[in-house]
C-alpha cells in the first residue's frame, strides 16, 4: 500500500494502455462514498465530454471541437501509477483512443503511413 | 571517438538551426537602427534560451514529460487550456512568418512568382517531414543553415569599428529614441528565446527516451550549440550596423538582409546568404510545425511522436498537416512576411511566461524531479529569467503600440 | 457518485464554523486493486504544496472527520484543541 495525492499524481496525467499506447488523459475521477462512509475512487473519467466541468465556457467550447465523448474506465483496470497511469487492458477494449481510430483512415492511405 | 564526432555534428546542426526569421529580421534591423548599441542583449537572450531549454530537457529526462504534459499536470486543465490556445496561436503566427521567409528566399533564388513559391514551400516542408527521417532533417537543415556563416565572414571583411562593437556589449539604454530602443530589446530577446524551440527540444528528449545519464551530454550540446548560434546573431547585427546604419536603409525585406553578405563578398556571398536563409528558416519551420502538433497532442493525451508511424499517431499527423495548411492560407493573404515576423516574435514574448512558469515549478518539484530538481544555480538563473521574461512580456504590447511596431 | 474536480477548491469548515481553507488534493491509499480516500489536503499551505513550492508534509484532514458534504462546502468535525 502506498499513499498518493490524486490531484497531483493521477488527475491530468497521461493514460497508457498495456501495449504502451497513449490513449488520453485522466480528465476526472469518479469517487463513490460520502461522509461517514469509505470513499473510493471507482473510475477514471476520460474524454472531451468531461471538459466543461473542468473549465467552464472554454471547456464547453473545447468539448464542442473535440466531440462530446465520455469514457469511464473502472479503477480495477488500472495496473499502476508511475509517471503515467498504466492500464491492464488495451485502449480498444476500454473504449479509449477512439479519436485516433477514427482519424486513422484519413491518413493510412498515404504511402509510407505505416513506416517507422 | 565517434561519440565526440556525434557531439560535434550535433553542435553544428544546432548552430545552423539557431537562427530563424525572427533573428534575421530583428538583429539586422537592430544594427541598422542603433549600430552596435544593442549587442549586450544577445548574450542575455542566449543564456535565457539555454536556461529554459536545460530545465525542459531535465524535466523530460527525469520525469519523462514534455512541456505540455507538465503544463497540464502542474496548472490544471483550465489554465493549461488557455496556455495551449495562446501557444498555438503564437506558434501558427511564427510558422506563417517562416513560410513567408521561405517563399521570399526561394523567389530571390529562382525568380518564380511569390504565390507559387508559398505553395511549393509548404508542399516541400510537408514532403520533407513525411519522407525524411529525423536525423536527416536535422543534418540537412542544420548544415544548410551553416551557410549563414557567410555573414560572419562578411562582417569581419567589412572592417567594422571593433572598439565600438565591444562597447556595445556593455548594457546601457540609448538616450535618444529610448522607446524604439526598448522595443528592439524586447524583440531581440523574443527572437532568441523562441518557445517553439523549447517545445521541440523537450518533446525530442521524451521521444529519445533520455534518462538522467543523458543530461550532461545534452546540456553541453545545448549550451555550446546555442552559444555559437548566438554568435551568428552577433554577426547579423554587426553587418546591419556596418552596412545600413545612418544610410537610411531599413532592412524591411529579406533581400536587403541578404545584401549584407553580397556587399562584402559579392555574388558568392549573396548565394550563400540566400541558401543559408532558406535552410535556417526552413529548419525552423519544421521545428515550429512539430512544436504545434506536439503541444496539442501532449495536452489532449493523443499518441504522438516523430518515431511513431503515421498510422499509429493519426491525429498528431493531421495536426501538423493542418498547421502547414493554415500557415499557407495566412501567407497567401499577402501579409508582409517581415511585419508578420515582428508580430510573431512580440506575441511569443507575451505568451512566454505561460509555459515558463509551469516548467520552473516542475523543475523545482521534488515529486517530479527527485534529486535532479533545480539546484541553487538553476534557481538563481531560473528566477532571474522569470523576472526578465515577465518584464519583457508586460512591456511588449505597449512598446509595439507606442513605437508603431518599430516604425516610430 | 461525485467527481474529484467537484471537490477541488471547495471550502472546508468545522462544525463550529472555523474556516480551514480549501481542498487542494485528496490523500489516498493505493493498493493493487483499490484507491481509497484517506483525507483532504487543505489550506493555503496546501496550495503551495500543490504547486510544489513547499514540501508535502502537512497532515491531511482524515476522511473519517468529514461530517457532511454540502453544495458549497465540506463540514468536518471540530479539531481537538
Amino acid at each position: 500500500m502506498s499513499e498518493i495525492d490524486i490531484a497531483l499524481k493521477v488527475l491530468d496525467h497521461q493514460i497508457v494502455d498495456c501495449d504502451g499506447r497513449r490513449c488520453g488523459k485522466v480528465d476526472d475521477l469518479a469517487i463513490e462514498g460520502g461522509a461517514g462512509e469509505t470513499a473510493r475512487v471507482t473510475a477514471i473519467l476520460a474524454g472531451p465530454g468531461y471538459w466543461p466541468e473542468r473549465a467552464g465556457w472554454i471547456g464547453r467550447l473545447a468539448r464542442a471541437i473535440g466531440g462530446g465523448r465520455r469514457v469511464r474506465v473502472p479503477w480495477e483496470d488500472v495496473a499502476g501509477i508511475e509517471a503515467h497511469v498504466l492500464l491492464r487492458r488495451t485502449a480498444r477494449d476500454l473504449g479509449l483512443g477512439r479519436g485516433d481510430d477514427r482519424a486513422r483512415p484519413w491518413v493510412e492511405w498515404i504511402p509510407g503511413a505505416h513506416r517507422k | 571517438m565517434s561519440k565526440i564526432f556525434g557531439v560535434a555534428l550535433g553542435i553544428l546542426a544546432a548552430i545552423g538551426g539557431f537562427v530563424d526569421i525572427g533573428d534575421l529580421v530583428f538583429n539586422v534591423a537592430a544594427g541598422a537602427t542603433f549600430g552596435y548599441q544593442l549587442l549586450w542583449v544577445l548574450p542575455i537572450g542566449v543564456l535565457g534560451i539555454i536556461v529554459y531549454s536545460e530545465m525542459c530537457g531535465r524535466v523530460a529526462a527525469v520525469s519523462k514529460k514534455a512541456v505540455f504534459d507538465a503544463v497540464r499536470e502542474r496548472v490544471g486543465f483550465s489554465a493549461g487550456l488557455s496556455t495551449l490556445i495562446a501557444s498555438e496561436v503564437v506558434n501558427l503566427m511564427t510558422l506563417a512568418a517562416e513560410v513567408g521567409g521561405i517563399a521570399i528566399s526561394l523567389q530571390l533564388l529562382c525568380g518564380l512568382p511569390y504565390r507559387w513559391l508559398i505553395a511549393l514551400g509548404v508542399l516541400g516542408l510537408g514532403l520533407v517531414i513525411w519522407v525524411t527521417s529525423f536525423e536527416w532533417i536535422e543534418r540537412i537543415f542544420g548544415y544548410g543553415g551553416l551557410c549563414l556563416l557567410v555573414f560572419a565572414v562578411g562582417a569581419v571583411k567589412l572592417s567594422p569599428a571593433w572598439g565600438k562593437a565591444a562597447h556595445g556589449f556593455i548594457p546601457h539604454v540609448s538616450q535618444n529614441n529610448s522607446l524604439l530602443y526598448l522595443y528592439f530589446v524586447v524583440g531581440l530577446l523574443g527572437a532568441a528565446m523562441t518557445p517553439y524551440e523549447v517545445y521541440f527540444y523537450s518533446s525530442g528528449g521524451v521521444e529519445e527516451e533520455w534518462t538522467p545519464k543523458d543530461l550532461g551530454l545534452n546540456r553541453a550540446n545545448a549550451i555550446i550549440g546555442y552559444a555559437l548560434g548566438g554568435s551568428l546573431s552577433v554577426a547579423l547585427m554587426v553587418t546591419g550596423a556596418a552596412l545600413f546604419l545612418n544610410k537610411g536603409i531599413s532592412p524591411e525585406h529579406l533581400g536587403t538582409i541578404a545584401l549584407g553578405a553580397q556587399v562584402p563578398l559579392g555574388e558568392v556571398g549573396l548565394l550563400f546568404a540566400l541558401v543559408g536563409i532558406l535552410f535556417a528558416v526552413g529548419g525552423a519551420a519544421i521545428d515550429t510545425t512539430f512544436a504545434g502538433a506536439y503541444n496539442l497532442a501532449q495536452f489532449c493525451g493523443w499518441e504522438w511522436g516523430r518515431y511513431r508511424s503515421a498510422a499509429k499517431a493519426p491525429r498528431f499527423v493531421l495536426s501538423w498537416m493542418a498547421l502547414l495548411l493554415l500557415a499557407l492560407v495566412i501567407v497567401m493573404t499577402g501579409v508582409d512576411a517581415v511585419v508578420l515576423t515582428e508580430y510573431a516574435v512580440l506575441f511569443s514574448v507575451v505568451a512566454l511566461p505561460l509555459t515558463y512558469v509551469p516548467i520552473l515549478l516542475v523543475a523545482n518539484d521534488v515529486a517530479y524531479m527527485g534529486d535532479h530538481r533545480n539546484g541553487k544555480l538553476a534557481n538563481v538563473l531560473g528566477v532571474a529569467y522569470l523576472v526578465v521574461i515577465a518584464a519583457v512580456a508586460l512591456s511588449a504590447i505597449p512598446l509595439m503600440i507606442l513605437t508603431n511596431v518599430g516604425q516610430n | 457518485m461525485r467527481t474529484l474536480s467537484s471537490l477541488m477548491g471547495r471550502r472546508v469548515q468545522t462544525e463550529s464554523g472555523d474556516s480551514l481553507g480549501r481542498v487542494y488534493d485528496l490523500r489516498c491509499a493505493l493498493t493493487e486493486r483499490t484507491l481509497t480516500v484517506k483525507g483532504l489536503v487543505v489550506g493555503t499551505r496546501g496550495e503551495l504544496e500543490h504547486l510544489g513550492l513547499v514540501s508535502r508534509t502537512r497532515t491531511p484532514i482524515p476522511w473519517s472527520d468529514v461530517v457532511r458534504i454540502e453544495r458549497t462546502r465540506i463540514v468536518v468535525r471540530d479539531r481537538e484543541p
